[in-house]
């Protein structure tokens, strides 16, 4: 135990004078990850405003067909202009976000009563650069539809509330911290990437690179067994991505806290006493990160060939966030064992500011520390053969 | 005291096996230096890889002051000094650091490493680099880092694999009065070469090995003797049967 304490010691002394792998692991994640989120939450922001707040520019084809149309988007802060004359292809080059086609026989058809034919072109595989558009010019389109309906039925003698027999009130039950944008789906991704292959540099400089300077066979020749010196390892890589990931969420908490509230999802911020429960949260993937690259580094000849793994590793984490993305479902209990995704819903709750029960904390915690010290046993053995050192 | 009996080791590559050591005994005492002779690739880092646990021998067994590393590997280690071939230090830790991590890694108390320290800094001469980061050292004064690493924990007896390997005329005087120095001592010291001058400028006793065996062992009196040759090169060659790497 004790030579495993040495050990860990030593790593990282050697780890914090290497003046780049301080840099990356504490200053450069730190900052990319706040700055990443906080961007896009802030543009996102933004670009919905203006959609909603600001003056609609709409083409219409076919202006003169239907001049009371076009007199009444005017006053409801459209700004009518001319189509283009392919508006196919004006869309589906993204020139225009949704076009207004005005059919000829629109003033013989209003005149008679007929409905009269109007069309929408847009491209609604790009829910999230025109959605709001869209949704926003139909909603002007039936209001429009709905106000001359009700008149013509007054005109008539009717009242506008027969052709009304629902009236669907709306109630949303989501609280200002559950409120859901494409920025916070980010952000448990990049949490458990970075706790999962942060200490990467560590670990590859702490076995395959000790391999590579021929400093691993005196090593193995002093009386510190060598599962004692891969525990060293392990737990040093797994303090220094700790600190990492700890650094990386205080920023994150800074970020938010110095931009003005207002010009980006508030939402997103982190509250103070969830920081340490995300960090449990991420404490098991944190370990198993640190086993797996010790292990795979251990394995390696060179640091490029532990560099090679390096692909696979981040996909590994990627995945379950690519199925919620796909299947946003329900927590699950068993979901909570699997690695990664059991992380990134806790996370997600977390952030959401929802409860976790102590069940759910006992499956996610117990499968995640379980599996690392699988690999941990594995790391061990493996380290125990005889080649390790002597490669040369 | 290492006591060597009948040691063999083999490896296995790419289906075929190789013979790395065949047939190896000898006997290093104390209050002597050893020297391990023999050609590029006669054994000599096997054999030693054996001696200091870093490999099983597949037939044969090791001893060392009269235990044996397959039961005993801590002990063995602990009264093991060893400098490997491999000889890397960790770049951005100072010398001391380096020599310090080791006698922790010992069990040595952090007053009792830096006692050891001060002693091994004089007797090698390393004043003029101990605090400085081991980054860009010279050839000798890595060696001289990782002799007083492998000496930190007073070890009884010394392993030293091709030691002079790479030092300039001034070092390798340095380091023969120094491993002199821990004969006297009352130590055992054993260390391997291809060179030939080396071995006979130091050692009391010789063991030439060749292809994995001992062909040739003795004092350099009874090495001239043994092969009937008045000179103690002529002697080697016979013993080997060739001039094949006796000269660096």
């Amino acid at each position: 135990m004790s030579a495993c304490w040495v050990v860990l010691r030593k790593e990282l002394l050697d780890a914090f004078r290497d003046r780049r792998m301080v840099i990356v692991a504490l200053v450069v994640m730190p900052l990319a990850v706040p700055l990443i989120l906080a961007g896009m939450s802030a543009l996102g922001m933004k670009r919905q405003v203006e959609k909603l707040e600001g003056t609609l520019e709409l083409p219409v084809i076919g202006i003169e067909h239907a001049p009371n149309l076009v007199a009444w988007l005017g006053a409801n802060d459209v700004d009518v202009v001319p189509g283009p004359p392919d508006p196919d292809d004006a869309v589906r080059r993204q020139e225009r976000e949704v076009i207004l086609r005005i059919d000829a026989s629109y003033g013989q058809d209003w005149r008679s009563g007929r409905p009269a034919r109007l069309e929408l072109i847009f491209d609604s595989s790009r829910p999230l650069q025109s959605g709001a558009t869209i949704a926003r010019t139909r909603a002007l389109l039936d209001g429009y539809a709905r106000q001359v309906g009700a008149l013509r039925l007054i005109t008539r003698g009717i009242h506008p509330s027969v052709s009304q027999p629902l009236q669907v009130g709306q109630r949303d039950v989501a609280t200002p911290g559950s409120r859901f944008d494409l920025a916070q789906q980010m952000l448990p991704y990049l949490l458990l990437l970075l706790a999962f292959i942060g200490g990467m540099q560590l670990a590859i400089d702490a076995t395959a690179g000790e391999r590579e300077r021929q400093s691993l066979e005196p090593l193995l020749a002093t009386p510190a067994s060598r599962g004692a010196i891969i525990s060293g390892k392990i737990l040093a890589t797994a303090a220094f991505t700790l600190l990492s990931v700890l650094v990386t969420l205080v920023m994150y908490r800074i970020a938010f806290a110095l931009v003005p509230v207002g010009r980006i999802d508030t939402s997103l911020a982190v509250p103070a006493d969830a920081l340490a429960r995300l960090l449990l949260v991420i404490l098991p993937i944190v370990l198993l990160g640190a086993t797996l690259l010790t292990a795979l580094a251990a394995f390696a000849r060179s640091h490029r060939e532990a560099q090679g793994y390096l692909p696979l590793l981040i996909f590994l984490p990627m995945l379950p966030t690519l199925y919620l993305m796909v299947s946003p479902v329900k927590t699950q209990p068993w979901m909570l064992a699997v690695p990664f995704l059991g992380q990134n819903q806790l996370i997600l709750r977390i952030l959401r500011r929802e409860s976790i029960d102590a069940l759910e904390w006992a499956i996610s915690l117990g499968s995640g520390l379980a599996l690392a010290a699988l690999v941990w046993a594995l790391a061990a053995r493996l380290y125990h053969r005889e080649q390790l050192a002597a490669s040369t | 005291m290492i006591e060597v009996q009948r040691l063999r080791k083999t490896f296995r590559a790419r289906g075929s096996s190789i013979v790395a050591v065949d047939d190896v005994s000898f006997r290093a005492v104390d209050g002597e230096i050893t020297g391990l002779l023999g050609p590029n690739g006669a054994g000599k880092t096997t054999t030693l890889r054996m001696l200091y646990t870093l490999m099983q021998p597949d037939g044969g067994r090791v001893l060392v002051d009269g235990l044996d590393p397959s039961t005993h590997a801590g002990d063995v280690r602990r009264r093991l000094g060893v400098l490997p071939d491999a000889r890397g230090l960790y770049k951005r830790l100072t010398a001391r650091e380096n020599i310090a991590y080791f006698g922790r890694l010992h069990g040595l108390e952090p007053a009792l490493v830096s006692q050891r320290i001060g002693r091994l800094v004089g007797a090698l001469g390393m004043e003029d680099f101990i605090d400085r980061r081991s980054e860009g050292f010279s050839q000798g004064q890595r060696t001289k880092t990782a002799i007083a690493r492998a000496l930190v924990h007073d070890p009884r007896n010394v392993l030293l694999d091709e030691p002079s390997n790479g030092l300039d005329v001034m070092t390798t005087r340095a380091l023969r009065q120094f491993l002199r120095g821990l004969r006297a001592e009352g130590r055992c010291v054993l260390f391997s070469s291809h060179i030939m001058q080396e071995v006979a400028a130091l050692c009391d006793r010789i063991v030439v090995i060749a292809q994995g065996r001992v062909v040739a062992q003795g004092t350099p009196d009874e090495l001239r003797v043994q092969t009937g040759q008045a000179n103690l090169e002529d002697a080697f060659v016979k013993a080997i049967g060739s001039e094949e790497g006796l000269f660096a």
